[in-house]
């Protein structure tokens, strides 16, 4: 019924990446910020659209739907923690949108069912919402 | 946002069956002979103002009113005309009585679907989803609860309105497989714009096995609470494992919310004691390709979404947000309805 | 040539007469001058009120233009947000009623009365006083009904209101009720410009001008006015229903009590198909006269082009139901409509043609105007097109609703009316202009327009076929909506560009004058183009050709010179000569009501009475309504007055009466028009009940008695023979006073018909039907509403008659007062007869 060991390799990983970031401060020096190409972002947001992500979160380029359950997702990429919880990185903000609880448990976003690499997309796309 | 139903080629012009084939051939004759007369309105003008003299002259006269402005469109309106009556009636042959037959209800703002039995009564009730086996002739009820709106698949037929104390019947007919979008095409009120649904249309066999689901889920409908696993609907490959996920949320808390906090009284779980009849039945919602008539994929995320704030999604829609349900609420009810398949 | 009344065409030789002396215009001058300061708005000379009705009516057609370009905003892209749902269904309902009767009817109105008389060589419109009432009820409903966007109460139902969704159940505040006020002035002033149209067309005419000689302008005008007498009374119908049925619950479109959504849409169609003529044919009329200017050559086939005109106007009542071929018509009925749809678009070609031969005849000059008329033979040929394709049922099937429809109405009234309005400004802009519009601008501005149109329509017939139903405030992403869309966005501000240039081209040159005009910029051939002040022509020309200016080189100076019929005022006071129907002989010489602000008291307070009751306000309402009725009969009170003077001389010798009464009075022919608008709304009420019970016959229940019958009958019958009676006795006190007996006659009669009405809902009432059960009941007693508002008219007018005699002014033996309040109630009890017989005879016990 669950695949356990898979939990724990994602739960494994959080910890590294957490562990990591903890290391080096909790924001990101600025060479290695996060860079997503063009044409990753424009495809984040046609999977944002096809998934419907806006049924809860308001996102920026997303003219509907924009509902109002869960945050708003605009300025992603100066947001110090996800759900208030994880470090803010592009590899966790993705594995986080595939599978939510199985990574903050007591997430109320449940998982989604997008691709891994959609998923990669759509993190690509909330980071490239820059507010600066 | 629901894929592959919609968009180029305009369905008008992309037939899935007899009914809308026939009149995709119309149209294309029509656009010519639009075309044509267009160019010979501005080539007659043109010689009107800058031609020859002696076309000029030829044209500047009486004769030419009766040419152009009587005779062509006279005989050419006669010939359409032909035409189109011969199709009107070909297209509105008497219904035979023996086709499967289907009843819409268009309500603000989503179309609500009953299969009848050979009898006439009702075997199973859905809403905004239309199943249909190809190569099958289908006559469709078109009823309203409410306002006029009107029926409409451009790839299958024209449409038809829906009109309160009346009902207006439809054949409609696919020769291939596929899902077709459909819209209400008349203005019924606020949300007009976003009242949708998905014509579906199977192989025979496929067909006869998705009817052989939905009976099989009304006749073990007593309890609507499985026992056994909770399996996220669709792909194995989209959803990553989801232990926490079910582990947290309880399917049977979600039917007991379910039934406390309203919504049994506007919609209906076969078997349950939800009876509402104002909103979609829920019996097979789990199974639906869209969520808010034809608008959002239906998926555990959008179904959260939906329930708790569908005045944003759809704003008007007779559906409150229930946004004063916790998101863990909003998850227990989530859990139980994705079992309604 | 055989006379039409008599008059010997031998007198006709007598002009041009003798030069006669100036200062005759200085004499008309004075009587025709215009109020100055703030009793200008008092005025009633077509000149002024034409002038504002066109101004008005083209204020409107900016704001709903304003409204369009919100909405192609919203839609530029899916799923957007830049108007919310409500405001976007406020704005696209606002949108086409505004441009459908706040725009395109009046506008063509307006042009008339500003043209007309000078194209016919009157001195006025026969009722000055009815078209400065038509204008002010346009001009303070219409903006009212406007405003109500600025408080988010604009109707949201779509142009058409279909109910149920219009019904109180679904739309419970009162945004639809201001539709239906809105709606009410336009139907009143609609009506009332056409009574004055009719009139002025067939009798106001210079003589000699036979219907033959007529400008084609004046022929469609003439259609036009018949059309709104036949067509409107349909819409007044379906908004009083549809508002009974809101204020009063009574089910004339409920389905579950015997109603059906259906009625309306018949009643509303049967006017509403009509109507998109009655847009189309005045501008057509424009567009035969300027092509013909700027060909600089006659019109080719005028005969049939007026047989086009008259046979559209016939014709395109037999079309409403093709708006409703989606609603499981019968075969046949289908069939016949779809038969007629392709009829109605002969016409349409004749005149295509017509134009087309007419330019071919001649030789063009490329001014602004040209620009826009050749620009409109294109758009209207494509915007027929496609009115052929959806005339096919099956095409029609798949087509209606959606932006193909969209694009083909723009792509008729834009070609059909708004080309041809704009190329009438540039053309006419010189008799109300003391200087021109810049030609250079014009032709950026039709640039601008005929681009504008294309970017914006034509990818619209793409949209529709891709599936877009009209009236959606948005729609959903990836559907490749979404470039069609913003083409046709960018096309909605390109076209405004060039409307906004030519408001700022108006801004910067346009410069209104009753006096020294910039004249006949682009060489006309008719009437208009005489000199001109306030008074129209110094003298009536006699008319021998369609081209007059053309024809006879010297006439404008010999007009001016007096040379001419009524070179003067012959009785002192403002006046114009009535001239035969079809022949157009002097008969006599009508005077004419001057300035006055009690038009204006009875508009602004018939406005407040609606106004009133849409928001509630019932005492303020009885208030208004009772000042508004005052104000009319205060207006009327000074017309009809004993003359000394019996006769006047026209000119050349030729005496004529002054103000006769009977049939061949204008107030007669007015009367006439006005019974057949109130017949015919009474007739589209028996329509209402014969179809519902056609429909739902299981809630009709047994008549009442029939003794109580036969007694209404002979009260209504009674009342008839007494209406009749009284003009009869008045006929036999010539040469003395009338006294009080052929007053009192139509006292009785007014009596006898209220009793009559009395017994009739009573005895319904008895039997115990009531409004509010089911179809049945709503449709009978609407028939007894209709009666009670005619009644009351005709209480009001049996007293005002009273009045008029205890003051000494009623004329003997005839009397045009008399005459109108005699006819009208005879009018009343036979309504009541037909009313009375249908509900109680049919379908009987």
């Amino acid at each position: 019924m669950v695949s356990s060991d898979r939990g724990k390799a994602i739960v494994a990983t959080v910890l590294a990446l957490g562990a990591s970031s903890v290391v080096s401060g909790c924001k990101d020096p600025v060479q290695t910020r996060y860079e997503p190409s063009d044409a990753a972002k424009s495809r984040g947001l046609v999977a944002i659209e096809k998934t419907g992500c806006g049924s809860c979160h308001e996102i920026p380029g997303v003219e509907w739907p924009r509902g109002r359950l869960g945050p708003s997702l605009a300025g992603f990429d100066d947001v110090g923690l996800i759900a208030g919880k994880l470090p803010n990185r592009p590899g966790l903000l993705a594995a986080f949108i595939r599978n939510a609880p199985a990574i903050k448990p007591g997430s109320t976003m449940p998982p989604m069912p997008v691709t891994d690499a959609e998923a990669q997309d759509v993190a690509s796309y909330l980071y490239g919402l820059d507010s600066d | 946002m629901i894929e592959a139903v919609w968009g180029w080629p305009p369905p008008v012009l992309d037939p899935a069956g007899p009914y809308s084939a026939q009149v995709t051939t119309l149209s294309w004759a029509l656009f010519a002979l639009g075309v044509f007369v267009t160019g010979v309105v501005v080539v007659a003008l043109w010689v009107a103002i800058k031609g020859p003299p002696n076309w000029k002259a030829n044209l500047g006269g009486e004769r030419a009113i009766w040419i152009g402005g009587v005779a062509f469109p006279g005989v050419v309106l006669t010939a359409l005309l032909i035409w189109g009556l011969t199709l009107t009636a070909s297209l509105t042959e008497p219904i035979r009585g023996d086709e499967m037959r289907i009843r819409v209800t268009g309500e603000m703002w989503w179309f609500r679907v009953e299969y009848l039995d050979p009898d006439g009564a009702v075997m199973m009730v859905d809403a905004n989803e239309i199943h249909i086996p190809v190569d099958t002739p289908v006559v469709l009820e078109l009823e309203s609860a409410d306002v006029i709106h009107s029926f409409w698949v451009p790839h299958l037929s024209g449409k038809k309105d829906m009109i309160p104390g009346r009902r207006t019947l439809l054949r409609i007919e696919a020769d291939r497989a596929g899902e077709f979008g459909g819209v209400c095409a008349e203005y019924c009120g606020g949300q007009h714009a976003l009242m949708g649904f998905i014509a579906v249309v199977h192989e025979p066999a496929a067909w006869q096995s998705w009817l052989a689901d939905r009976m099989d889920t009304l006749a073990n409908a007593a309890e609507p609470v499985a026992q056994e696993s909770q399996r996220y609907p669709g792909d194995a490959d989209l959803y990553p494992t989801e232990a926490e996920y079910l582990e947290r949320y309880d399917a049977r808390r979600g039917y007991d919310l379910f039934m406390e906090t309203g919504c049994a009284a506007c919609h209906r779980i076969a078997g349950s004691e939800a009876n509402g009849l104002a909103g979609p039945d829920l019996t097979h919602i789990a199974s639906r390709r869209s969520l808010g008539a034809g608008i959002l994929p239906n998926h555990r995320g959008t179904l959260i979404g939906w329930i708790g704030d569908s005045q944003s999604i759809k704003p008007g829609n007779r559906m409150p947000s229930y946004d004063r349900l916790s998101a863990e609420d909003l998850g227990h009810i989530a859990a139980f309805l994705e079992l309604q398949k | 040539m055989k006379s039409e009344t008599g008059f010997d065409h031998a007198l006709y030789e007598r002009f041009p007469t003798d030069k006669r002396p100036d200062s005759e215009v200085d004499a008309l001058n004075e009587i025709w001058k215009a109020p100055t300061g703030w009793r200008r708005l008092t005025a009633v000379n077509n000149n002024y009120v034409g002038f504002w009705y066109v101004v008005t009516a083209f204020g409107f057609f900016l704001a709903a233009g304003i409204l369009a370009l919100g909405m192609r905003v919203q839609l530029a892209a899916p799923m957007q947000d830049f108007l919310g749902v409500d405001t976007y269904n406020q704005f696209f309902t606002m949108h086409g009623t505004v441009m459908m009767f706040l725009f395109a009817v009046p506008m063509v109105e307006a042009i008339g009365i500003m043209l007309l008389p000078q194209m016919l060589a009157a001195r006025d419109l026969p009722f000055p006083r009815l078209s400065a009432f038509a204008f002010w009820a346009y001009f303070v409903g219409g903006t009212m009904f406007f405003m109500s966007l600025f408080v988010g109460l604009a109707p949201d139902g779509g142009w058409f209101m279909y109910p149920p969704l219009t019904s109180i159940a679904f739309s419970p505040d009162i945004n639809t009720d201001f539709w239906l006020l809105g709606i009410g002035f336009i139907e009143i002033s609609a009506i009332a410009g056409a009574i004055e149209i009719i009139v002025g067309v067939l009798r106001t005419r210079a003589p000699g001008m036979t219907l033959d000689k007529m400008p084609m302008f004046a022929w469609a005008m003439l259609v036009f006015a018949v059309m709104i007498v036949v067509a409107f009374p349909s819409v007044i119908l379906c908004t009083m229903l549809l508002e009974i049925e809101r204020a009063f619950n009574w089910p004339f479109f409920d389905a579950t009590r015997g109603g059906d959504p259906m009625l309306w849409q018949h009643l509303f169609w049967f006017f509403g198909h009509p109507e998109v003529y009655i847009i189309f044919i005045p501008a057509a009329g424009l567009m035969s006269m300027m092509v013909s200017t700027v060909a600089r050559t006659k019109l080719i086939g005028y005969r049939l082009n007026v047989l086009a005109l008259v046979a559209t106007g016939f014709i395109s009542f037999g079309v409403w139901a093709h708006h409703m071929f989606t609603t499981d018509m019968p075969r046949v009925s289908a069939g016949y409509f779809s038969a007629a749809s392709m009829a109605v678009s002969l016409p349409a070609g004749i005149q295509v043609f017509c134009w087309i031969a007419t330019l071919a005849s001649g030789t063009i000059k490329w001014t602004t105007p040209a620009l826009f008329v050749v620009g409109s033979v294109v758009v209207f040929t494509m915007g027929g097109l496609t009115g052929v394709m959806v005339g096919m049922v099956p095409f029609d099937w798949q087509a209606h609703d959606t932006y193909f429809i969209v694009a083909h109405l723009h792509y008729v009234l834009i070609g059909g009316m708004v080309f041809p309005m704009f190329a009438a400004f540039y053309h006419w802009h010189g008799m109300t202009s003391s200087k021109a519009l810049s030609e250079r601008v014009g032709k950026w501005v039709f640039g601008l327009m005929f681009t504008g149109l294309h970017i914006t329509f034509l990818p619209m017939h793409l949209t529709g076929l891709m599936g877009m139903p009209r009236r959606v405030y948005t729609y959903l992403p990836g559907r490749d909506l979404d470039l069609l869309n913003m083409i046709s966005t960018i096309g909605a501000f390109v076209m405004a560009a060039g409307v906004l240039l030519f408001v700022i081209d108006c801004a910067r040159r346009f410069r209104f004058t009753v006096h020294d005009d910039a004249g006949n910029l682009y060489n006309g051939g008719t009437l208009e183009w005489l000199p001109t002040g306030l008074y129209s022509t110094r003298s009536i020309p006699l008319v021998r050709s369609r081209d007059p200016l053309w024809d006879q080189p010297g006439l404008s100076q010999e007009v001016a010179d007096g040379r001419y019929f009524l070179p003067n005022s012959a009785t002192g006071q403002r006046e114009t000569l009535i001239t035969s129907p079809v022949m157009a002989e002097p008969q006599y010489v009508q005077l004419m009501p001057g300035p006055s602000a009690w038009p204006v008291s009875a508009a602004v307070f018939t406005a407040g009475f609606f106004l009133s009751l849409t928001v509630q306000a019932y005492p303020f309402a009885i208030f208004c309504g009772i000042v508004a009725v005052l104000s009319t009969l205060r207006w009327l009170w000074e017309t009809d007055r004993p003359i000394k003077q019996e006769t006047a001389e026209i000119g050349g010798g030729i005496e004529v009466p002054i103000a006769i009464t009977g049939s061949s009075s204008h107030g007669w022919w007015a009367l006439n028009t006005l019974m057949v608008v109130i017949g015919m709304i009474g007739f589209m009420g028996v329509f209402a009940y014969l179809y519902l019970y056609g429909i739902n016959p299981e809630v009709w229940s047994a008549p009442p008695p029939l003794g109580q019958t036969v007694l209404i009958l002979t009260m209504e019958g009674l009342a008839f023979v007494a209406a009749w009676g009284g003009r009869r006795l008045l006929a036999t006190k010539e040469g003395r006073l009338a006294e009080d007996l052929p007053w009192m006659m139509e006292a009785l009669a007014v009596g006898l018909l209220a009793g009559a009405l009395y017994f009739d809902i009573t005895g319904w009432l008895e039997t115990g039907l009531a409004p509010t059960m089911n179809g049945m009941g709503a449709t009978v007693f609407m028939l007894m509403v209709l009666q009670a508002q005619v009644v009351t008219v005709a209480i009001i007018m049996a007293a005002y008659l009273a009045f008029r005699e205890a003051r000494g002014i009623m004329t003997t033996p005839t009397n045009v007062t008399m005459d109108v309040v005699a006819r009208f109630i005879g009018f009343c009890a036979l309504q009541g007869l037909v009313f009375t017989a249908v509900t109680r005879f049919f379908p009987g016990g």
